[in-house]
């Protein structure tokens, strides 16, 4: 085993130093990046947990055509205007009335799901089974 | 002025200006319209005052299609009609009901629902109807409970109104005694329709009673108003001069049969705070009983190529107090009398109603308890509601009637109702409960489930009792047994009242359109007779 030099200490000082000073004026720098984090996860405690809710989820990803998994419904939620609106919102009751508009718009542009002959809108659906893949990776 | 065929000295002869055969809505409308433009008419009717079991047996026929269905109960042979089981609910057809429809083969009427308008207005009276409105714009400042806010452009409120319903046998007959232009002959079943030698015009109706009596009836036109599987069995048993029948060159009488698709189905689960009080029980205003269904609008319908439907909203209470399982023939009975007892005279068949009513004493308690209870008891708002409608069909010539060997005791060939309900027809209404529930979705309002699977069971479909096309109006002869004035094509003189002229069904009960027909009938004959 190699002895502790005096050169290798401050060399590896030295570089913790410089590896903390980049991480600190990149996380300083970083605020001044605009970007788009959406909080996903905060809606998915509007549906309920209870056995419907998990059978909505089931139906949801056995109709998808592709495997649909944790980022893609975030993405796919986020594309949508109420929703993305929705994830940056603090206050609870505001997010649920526009995850509430965004249900109403899938209506109306004809995003439905139908699970039990109920007719859902995608939303709903997709949020329901964000819940019911949270709890499989939980 | 009213006779009994089998009274003694009834005559050998009868004669008058207009022969009209049948005296429900459509026969005697057409006869007292007549009559109050001065034409002598002969009315005859098969049956008596009052229902009899000998006269009934009549009707009796095989259903050998869609079996939620009968050929003989669902009409009354009597004086009156069928009018005298009626249950009262009233709306014009639609103007798209009279138009073809693109993608859907055997639509287009060759008159136009403005046509009808003139008839239908004076229709109204007839049956003891509020004034002709049936626009929910024409409601709505009076009315005031809101319609649910959809997009108007895809679902719209349905107006229907609630006749008493009209009895006529209890309404008209004293119109018809009193009348010196109406010779009206009870017992008188009609047994031949013979032609003149040579031409294609009707000279006379052979009658006869049960017992025997027989009698020739003259005129110079004549009208079959007995419903829409006796008009046309009666031209199918018209065979002696005529091998295939009377009026059916083309082999298209009896065809067409359409009926109205008895469905309660798919749910609607609404959100609490979405007043829905309008839909879920009538309300009376400016002299007219409404009930408000939903329906699509005739541009959406045009565009999904779906048939006409209007869904009214049948409240799901868990409360047992408003569950209506106790309605039978027991309660309908005690239902009638009472109405009847209060608008303070004695109801038709009172001895019938009273013995239905004794029967299922055990149903008449229960439906007395609970509607005192509905009115002692806090009303409770319905948020879940099933969709219960008469649903239109598309026109279909193997839904038909046609004779079998069995003949009656005038040696009449009786009828097999061949009904079809399709599997597309099931898929139409389904689609139509889909873009409610989108729009019921749209509007944040709740969600729908749809009680109609993608193979659909056919058995969910019940009769409306609304038997009509067999007679079908039609410009072209080889697609219709009538034209637009409700003439056979091929006979000179007779014509055909009542919903057997119906070129398609629409969604609208048919009384209103088969009184507004026959007005417009009499008008027709009273000014070329």
């Amino acid at each position: 085993m190699a002895a502790v030099t005096r050169r290798l200490l401050l060399g590896s000082v030295g570089l913790a130093v410089l590896g903390g000073a980049a991480y600190g004026a990149s996380r300083v720098v970083c605020r001044f990046v605009p970007r788009n984090h959406p909080d996903f996860f905060s809606l998915l405690e509007l549906a309920p947990d209870g056995e419907a809710s998990r059978r909505v989820g089931e139906a949801l990803l056995s109709q998808s055509d592709m495997s649909l998994d944790l980022p893609r419904l975030a993405s796919s939620l986020a594309g949508r205007p109420f929703t993305r609106a929705a994830m940056g919102e603090t206050c609870p009751t505001s997010r649920a009335a526009l995850v509430k508009d965004q249900c109403a718009l899938d209506f109306a542009e004809g995003r439905i799901v139908m699970v039990d002959g109920w007719l859902l809108s995608e939303t709903e659906a997709a949020l329901c089974a964000g819940r019911l893949l949270c709890g499989a990776t939980a | 002025m009213i006779s009994d065929l089998r009274t003694g000295g009834a005559p050998a002869e009868i004669e008058g200006e207009v022969c009209v055969v049948g005296t429900g809505p459509a026969g005697m409308t057409i006869a007292l319209e007549l009559a109050r433009k001065g034409r002598r008419v002969v009315l005859l009717e098969g049956g008596g005052d009052a229902y009899e079991d000998d006269t009934q047996d009549l009707y009796r026929g095989e259903v050998v299609g869609h079996r939620n269905i009968d050929v003989a109960n669902s009409r009354l042979r009597q004086f009156g009609g069928t009018s005298g089981h009626w249950t009262g609910l009233c709306a014009p057809l639609d103007a798209l009901d009279f138009e073809p429809r693109e993608g859907l083969g055997g639509f287009g009427w060759p008159i136009r629902r403005a046509d009808l308008d003139p008839f239908y207005a004076r229709a109204q009276g007839y049956l003891d109807l509020g004034p002709y409105r049936y626009d929910w714009e024409d409601w709505r400042r009076i009315v005031p409970l809101p319609a649910l806010p959809l997009d108007p452009s895809r679902v719209i409120t349905d107006v229907f109104q609630q006749s008493p319903p009209t009895r006529f046998a209890e309404k008209y007959h004293g119109a018809v005694e009193a009348e010196p232009r109406i010779d009206c002959w009870l017992h008188a079943n009609l047994t031949d329709v013979r032609l003149a030698e040579g031409s294609n015009a009707v000279s006379s109706l052979s009658v006869s009673t049960l017992e025997g009596h027989v009698a020739t009836v003259r005129a110079k036109t004549f009208v079959l108003a007995c419903g829409g599987i006796e008009n046309a069995r009666i031209l199918l048993n018209a065979r002696a001069q005529r091998p295939a029948g009377i009026g059916n060159e083309h082999g298209l009488v009896g065809r067409y049969y359409t009926d109205h698709m008895t469905i309660e189905a798919t749910t609607v689960l609404l959100a609490d705070s979405v007043d829905a009080r309008l839909y879920s029980e009538s309300q009376i205003y400016d002299g007219a009983e409404l009930q408000f269904g939903l329906r699509l609008t005739p541009e959406l319908t045009k565009r999904e190529r779906l048939t006409t439907n209007s869904a009214f909203l049948v409240p799901q209470h868990a409360n047992e107090i408003y569950s209506t399982d106790y309605r039978n023939h027991g309660w309908i009975a005690f239902s009638s009398m009472v109405k009847a007892f209060s608008r303070g005279h004695m109801p038709d068949r009172l001895a019938e109603h009273y013995c239905d009513a004794v029967d299922d004493l055990g149903s008449v308690a229960t439906g007395v308890f609970r509607q005192v209870a509905r009115r002692v008891a806090p009303p409770e708002a319905a948020h879940v509601f099933k969709l219960r409608q008469d649903a239109e069909q598309a026109p279909n010539p193997d839904s038909r009637v046609y004779l079998i060997d069995a003949k009656d005791r005038f040696g009449q060939n009786r009828i097999a109702l061949d009904w079809r309900v399709s599997a597309d027809d099931l898929l139409r209404l389904r689609r139509t409960h889909e873009l409610i529930g989108q729009a019921i979705g749209a509007a944040g309002l709740g969600r729908v489930q749809l009680g109609i699977a993608e193979t659909p069971d056919l058995d969910m479909a019940f009769s409306g009792y609304h038997h009509m096309g067999t007679t079908r109006m039609h410009s072209d002869p080889r697609r219709g047994v009538v034209d637009a004035n409700c003439r056979v094509h091929s006979v000179e003189n007779l014509y055909i009242g009542g919903s057997s002229v119906f070129t398609t069904g629409g969604c609208a009960n048919p009384t209103l359109t088969i009184v507004a027909l026959a007005i417009r009938l009499a008008e027709r004959l009273a000014a070329t007779a």
